[in-house]
């Protein structure tokens, strides 16, 4: 399964942003375990500038909320975007943060700063991960308490290594399930 | 992943309150923001909540002052209150006042993790004690038992051991059927040991990998494996000076059964890649349902192990050999889901309560649970009768053709139970006992859709 990279008519549902240098791999096995597992036809877009004006500037960080609300605003694209970049990012009121997204909404945006592996796979998978993660908030889903399951809040990247690609299957109906009805509410 | 805590984040800063809201929703608790402290206090007269996360300083009414304010409304009210980066001393101050904790923004995601699931282990233990009236008639009732509700002579023996052994260092093995309440039993142990005001430490051995368990249990130092970003705690570490609860002790491999052996002899132990001994000394208690003799013999547990844990045991009988129990905890039940519903059902009539005394409850107190909460649901008048328990009762003139297989059978039961929750999955598998990802893989391999 192959993501597509900048078709505008493709019925795509989510558009994967990356800002800022990007290693085109990691965008890859993102974008098709997007599709592969939940089940989101994604597509790639552009490459855009880092986002600056979300730069906090005394933690060095990205504040991720003003980069959602940014994505959440923007008129054209699909029903859901995701922003991706190598650079950290946090919300004001916690330290760091692996992604973060709109529960139910439309915007989210994970990094692969605190991701890094020497093995650049593992940084992808990782990726990938958070990305699915994400995408189950944008769907609606809260945290699972399943071992085995992509919902389940992974306080460190061990607990996130252990995790399987993929929900558990009460996470995997839902999803499929909220899924179909963003198909049918598709965002005007 | 809904979760009973209703929480309350007040601070004089929007984006903290919407971000905070926003993480602990997704963590699945409730949540309500003020941005004062005088709307917060409104808001509380309408709803309390059962927990506060108090920013220190706010223009008017600052974090020691509503804290003050809400502790004189609401006495028991957890509070934690947010202070700047570096202000122990108003941390400090907080604590002194009755705070149960404090955080430093910005807070660190794994650290308000630990703290929220602290919170809520305490607030499910502290809703358990609130004991419903009348499970005990005569004024020697016991003091709170951490919703242990029943009125027989075997649930009173297993009480009475229960204040025999709580008091004294010894390990404990409790043992009984799934459903019949082996956590509560432990918790009640821990309440009433010289270890109460330290932590209750539980952990379920039968739902982890071995790795998983072993890196949950020791704790791991920076770089151990790959992954191990910076070193982390574990569950030994934490329960030092309280309670190590160990649920499903039987699932344990033998490698771990040696491991844990080592600690609990020499009380000590090295986190996962690391070489300092680090002091540990708590309460051990144990449970399972299955049988660790059978196990021995047939050398699936270790006998060191065995005997290092079972110094006194407690076993909880089934609910159908304490059937004096069912009526009151029908009503506990009942009047705890009437209550969450906001349905007005009073009670169960005597013929639904004799169709309950002949139920053999494989499923013990969890299955009565869930089967009053699904009657309460479905109920429409005041009084539960007979006809909203006829799933319980045999088949009677149900015609199953001899020829049914069992896979045949097991479907029908499936489709009965889901159509009986209007196909909600949950509800289902809770009628059913069994957890929602196994009826959901059920009904893929037996391809039952709803219609």
């Amino acid at each position: 399964m192959h993501p597509s990279t900048a078709d505008p008519a493709t019925d795509a549902l989510l558009d994967l942003i990356p800002f800022g240098e990007m290693e085109p791999a990691a965008l890859t096995v993102v974008a098709a375990n997007l599709q592969a597992v939940a089940g989101l036809p994604t597509r790639i877009r552009a490459v855009r500038p880092t986002p600056d004006d979300a730069l906090i500037a005394t933690r060095h960080q990205f504040d991720a909320v003003k980069i959602i609300t940014a994505l959440d605003r923007e008129p054209h694209g699909a029903p859901f975007r995701m922003g991706i970049l190598q650079r950290d990012l946090c919300i004001p009121i916690l330290t760091y943060v692996y992604g973060e997204s709109q529960l139910g909404g439309h915007a989210a945006v994970i990094s692969l700063h605190r991701l890094h592996h020497i093995d650049r796979r593992i940084t992808a998978e990782r990726g990938a991960k958070i990305a699915l993660h994400e995408a189950g908030h944008l769907l609606g889903l809260e945290h699972c308490r399943e071992p085995g399951c992509l919902m389940r809040f992974s306080k460190q990247l061990d607990q996130l290594d252990l995790l399987p690609m993929r929900f558990c299957s009460a996470c995997e109906y839902e999803t499929a399930r909220l899924l179909k009805r963003a198909s049918v509410n598709r965002r005007p | 992943m809904a979760r009973n805590l209703q929480i309350m984040v007040v601070d004089d800063e929007e984006a903290i309150c919407v971000a905070l809201s926003a993480w602990l929703t997704k963590e699945g608790y409730s949540v309500e923001t003020a941005g004062s402290g005088a709307e917060a206090l409104a808001k509380m007269e309408r709803q309390p909540s059962d927990l506060y996360l108090v920013d220190y300083k706010m223009p008017g009414m600052d974090g020691l002052q509503l804290m003050a304010e809400i502790k004189a409304r609401q006495p028991d009210a957890p509070i934690i209150m947010i202070t700047a980066h570096g202000s122990i001393q108003s941390a400090v101050a907080a604590m002194k006042r009755g705070a149960i904790d404090y955080l430093c923004k910005p807070f660190d995601p794994e650290e308000l993790s630990l703290l929220m699931e602290r919170v809520a282990a305490a607030h499910t233990l502290q809703q358990a004690e609130t004991a419903p009236d009348g499970q005990w008639d005569t004024a020697a009732a016991p003091p709170a038992w951490g919703g242990i509700v029943g009125q027989s002579e075997a649930l009173r023996i297993v009480l009475e051991e229960i204040e025999e052994v709580a008091p004294t260092p010894a390990p404990v093995l409790i043992t009984g059927e799934t459903g019949t309440g082996k956590d509560l039993l432990a918790m009640a142990i821990h309440m009433r040991s010289e270890q109460a005001a330290g932590p209750f430490v539980a952990i379920n051995c039968g739902a982890q990998s071995e790795t998983l368990l072993e890196s949950e249990l020791f704790g791991h130092e920076k770089g151990a494996f790959t992954g191990a970003i910076k070193a982390r705690r574990g569950r030994l570490e934490m329960a030092d000076g309280g309670t190590l609860f160990l649920d499903e002790i039987g699932e344990i491999s033998s490698k771990m059964q040696v491991a844990l052996l080592r600690v609990l002899e020499e009380k000590k132990f090295c986190r996962l890649g690391g070489n300092q001994p680090i002091e540990t000394r708590f309460r051990l208690i144990s449970a399972t349902h299955r049988d660790l003799r059978q196990l021995l013999r047939e050398e699936q547990f270790r006998e060191d192990f065995f005997y290092r844990i079972n110094v006194l045991t407690i076993h909880i009988p089934p609910l159908r050999e304490r059937l004096a129990d069912v009526p009151v905890l029908a009503d506990f039940f009942l009047r705890k889901y009437a209550a969450e519903t906001g349905k007005p059902v009073e009670g169960l009539t005597p013929r639904a309560m004799e169709i309950l005394m002949g139920y053999a409850w494989p499923g013990n107190v969890r299955e009565l649970r869930n089967v009053i909460e699904r009657v309460v649901v479905i109920a429409r008048g005041r009084m539960i009768g007979a006809e909203e328990l006829s799933f319980l009762q045999p088949p009677g003139d149900t015609c199953i053709p001899e020829t049914a297989t069992l896979k045949e059978m097991e479907r029908r039961h499936l489709q009965n139970a889901l159509e009986n929750s209007d196909w909600n999955i949950s509800r289902a598998a809770k009628l059913l006992d069994i957890d929602r990802v196994t009826l959901s893989r059920k009904m893929k391999r037996l391809n039952l859709k709803r219609p």
